[in-house]
């Protein structure tokens, strides 16, 4: 089974105020923490368990800076076997298309199995790369995977959906799956694995390297424009309606309807 | 617990040594609660095929590292390592529990167990003018504020009251700012042998960088563990509540106005029974007019442990009996006191807590020594600044 598992270093914008540069094009993120996205941590320990189970190889791709480089080297110490990292400011970064551009063309031409990825990234949410790279490989996919089973030639990928409902789908590989979280304990990676790893090859990568032309996606390729980033203003407004239980329902419907809520 | 790399498990931790006396089990707190037996996990880890077992019991994650059990030993050794030593074995392998991963792994990548940036770890200095030590600077005193402190609002308090105080009895000092990082005492205790040893040479560098005449700690976990575990450490490691007993001491430390309290004071384990600080957080309740200080019929080196050390802020014990803190709270009513103070960031939370628990809120309050003295005046009269 030859794995490769996309993973993206993102700020943590839980602990720290969130604020915007002077310009307002982007966030500030002098202040935040950096780590792995949280659904790409699970992605990780998913290949890793695959691997121990069935055998092969696992491959960790990331765009992102040299910093990054903590978050793939945790991952190699979980178990994952090298790594690619890739580093060109030319890329819209923003834009998952281009994201996907960039992952599918570091992956293609290369005999794989299986992809994973997060199915979505905690900084723009989009849930868009791992489906938009399926689709440049020219291979069938799965999101919010919760289940793996690998089988002859095919593997059984069991799908949130809305509602609580779980959808299983057969799909022949090689095929792409965005993991969802909670569909394993992501293992711990002890310090002396960490650098233990240092052994195993993380290959730094352009554009270039990849054959890729930047025109295909960098900012004028991208069908994305970043307009304007703002902080939504903080209002609260409560209203408690009184009466008899009729009465009551009777002025919520009124309230609901007025506001166009229903 | 230092090792070589050939040590069986046996020799590192000197199990042979042992004579089974049970004077580690018959001082052992937690055993009213839970089903730790430590000596039977000495006994058994002499058997290098059933350590993996014994890495898998829950009961090696009930220890606080109190240190009881090495105080009372006759022989010198230190049983709680031979648990530590196990929940090594686990932390190596990958499967620890999320809680405890998160920690560690917020340490490794942000200098703290909190999970909280880097980058806002002198947050709590916002309006206080505190000057931060320099490389090419001399300073007399040199504070290492804690993480637990630096980051939980509830016990900032510590630090920020230090800081008032401080400039009003004119010492010397500075603080380390956003370069201080975790001591690694909870790293240590939760078996994370090789953050360990990175964390002591990364912050024996930083600390021996600066030319400070002594390294003064706000927390006891903080404290032992630079006393303890740092060997090439080259200045000498004081827990604040002897700087302020010293500077009372000279004259240069008094507070105005009294509090007319009933003040009990809990021995910290950190700072107590593993440092031998006894009487000078005692020494600073006393010095303010009105305060009646009581004492515990367990302190000092007998001080009954609130289960907060060991990494226990990050590991939830199965047991559902009544928590130690929530002892020590009936103990303290039991006495009378209006407060329990103590010294020790993990001791407020933890005692805090159990006060909640038990409904005592009304009529009890658990302060740090440093957050009640804060509420006083410093005495500028009194106070004669060399």
């Amino acid at each position: 089974m030859k794995i490769f598992t996309c993973i993206k270093y993102v700020p943590d914008t839980s602990e720290a105020e969130v604020k915007l540069n002077p310009e307002g094009t982007a966030v500030d993120s002098s202040r935040f923490s950096f780590d792995i996205n949280d659904a790409d941590n699970y992605a990780v320990e998913e290949s890793v368990q695959i691997k121990e189970k069935h055998g092969g190889s696992v491959t960790v791709v990331s765009i992102g800076p040299k910093q990054s480089e903590v978050m793939i080297r945790m991952a190699l110490a979980k178990g994952c076997d090298n790594a690619i990292r890739i580093e060109d400011e030319r890329i819209a970064a923003y834009d998952p298309i281009m994201v996907a551009r960039v992952l599918a063309g570091a992956i293609k031409g290369q005999e794989f199995d299986l992809v994973l990825t997060g199915c979505m990234a905690s900084d723009y949410g989009n849930a868009v790369t791992g489906v938009a790279l399926a689709e440049l490989l020219g291979v069938p996919h799965a999101a919010y995977v919760k289940k793996v089973e690998i089988l002859d030639g095919k593997v059984k990928a069991h799908r949130e959906l809305e509602g609580g409902l779980m959808e299983v789908v057969e799909l022949t590989l090689p095929a792409v799956l965005t993991i969802q979280t909670g569909i394993n304990e992501p293992r711990y990676a002890p310090i002396r694995g960490i650098r233990e790893a240092q052994k195993k090859e993380l290959k730094v990568v352009n554009l270039d390297d990849l054959g890729i032309a930047a025109g295909e996606v960098d900012a004028n390729a991208s069908h994305i424009v970043l307009e304007k980033l703002y902080i939504p203003e903080v209002e609260s407004k409560a209203e408690i309606i009184e009466g008899d239980p009729d009465e009551k329902a009777e002025k919520l419907a009124t309230i609901l309807v007025k506001g166009g809520l229903v | 617990m230092e090792m070589t790399e050939n040590q069986t498990f046996t020799e590192r931790f000197d199990l042979l040594g042992c004579i089974q006396c049970g004077r580690c089990t018959g001082g052992c707190p937690v055993t009213v609660r839970t089903n730790l037996n430590v000596r039977r996990f000495v006994y058994d880890a002499y058997n290098e095929e059933l350590l993996e077992e014994l890495a898998r019991a829950a009961e090696i994650w009930d220890c606080t590292a109190c240190h009881t059990c090495a105080v009372r030993c006759p022989k010198g050794l230190k049983p709680l390592e031979v648990l530590i030593g196990l929940r090594s074995l686990l932390v190596e392998s990958g499967k620890t529990q999320p809680s405890v991963r998160d920690a560690l792994e917020s340490v490794f990548r942000e200098g703290n167990p909190w999970e909280k940036p880097r980058a806002t770890r002198s947050d709590w200095m916002e309006g206080l003018d505190v000057p931060i030590a320099q490389p090419d600077q001399p300073v007399e005193n040199l504070f290492f504020v804690c993480c637990t402190i630096a980051y939980d609002p509830r016990v900032q308090v510590i630090a920020q009251n230090l800081v008032r105080l401080l400039k009003g009895a004119g010492v010397n000092y500075a603080f380390l700012g956003d370069d201080e990082s975790c001591c690694g005492s909870e790293v240590f205790t939760l078996g994370e042998e090789g953050l360990f040893e990175m964390i002591v040479e990364d912050n024996t560098e930083l600390l021996n960088g600066y030319q400070a005449e002594r390294i003064v700690a706000l927390s006891p976990h903080c404290f032992t563990t630079f006393r303890t575990r740092y060997p090439n450490l080259k200045k000498p490691v004081l827990h604040y509540t002897q700087l302020l007993a010293e500077l009372l001491e000279q004259g240069k430390l008094a507070f105005k106005g009294g509090l007319a309290k009933k003040i009990v004071f809990h021995d910290p384990c950190y700072l107590g029974k593993q440092s031998g600080v006894f009487d000078e957080p005692r020494r600073l309740l006393k010095a303010v007019d009105g305060v009646e200080l009581v004492e515990f019929d367990r302190s000092r080196e007998r001080s009954l442990c609130c289960e907060g050390g060991g990494g226990k802020m990050w590991v939830e014990s199965e047991s559902k009996k009544e928590r130690l803190a929530e002892t020590r709270i009936r103990d303290a009513r039991a006495l009378g006191a209006d407060i329990v103070a103590v010294a020790c960031p993990f001791c407020v939370l933890t005692l805090e807590d159990a006060v909640k628990a038990l409904g005592y809120e009304e009529e009890m309050r658990v302060v740090e020594i440093m957050e009640l003295l804060g509420e006083l005046e410093v005495d500028q009269d009194k106070t004669n600044p060399a």
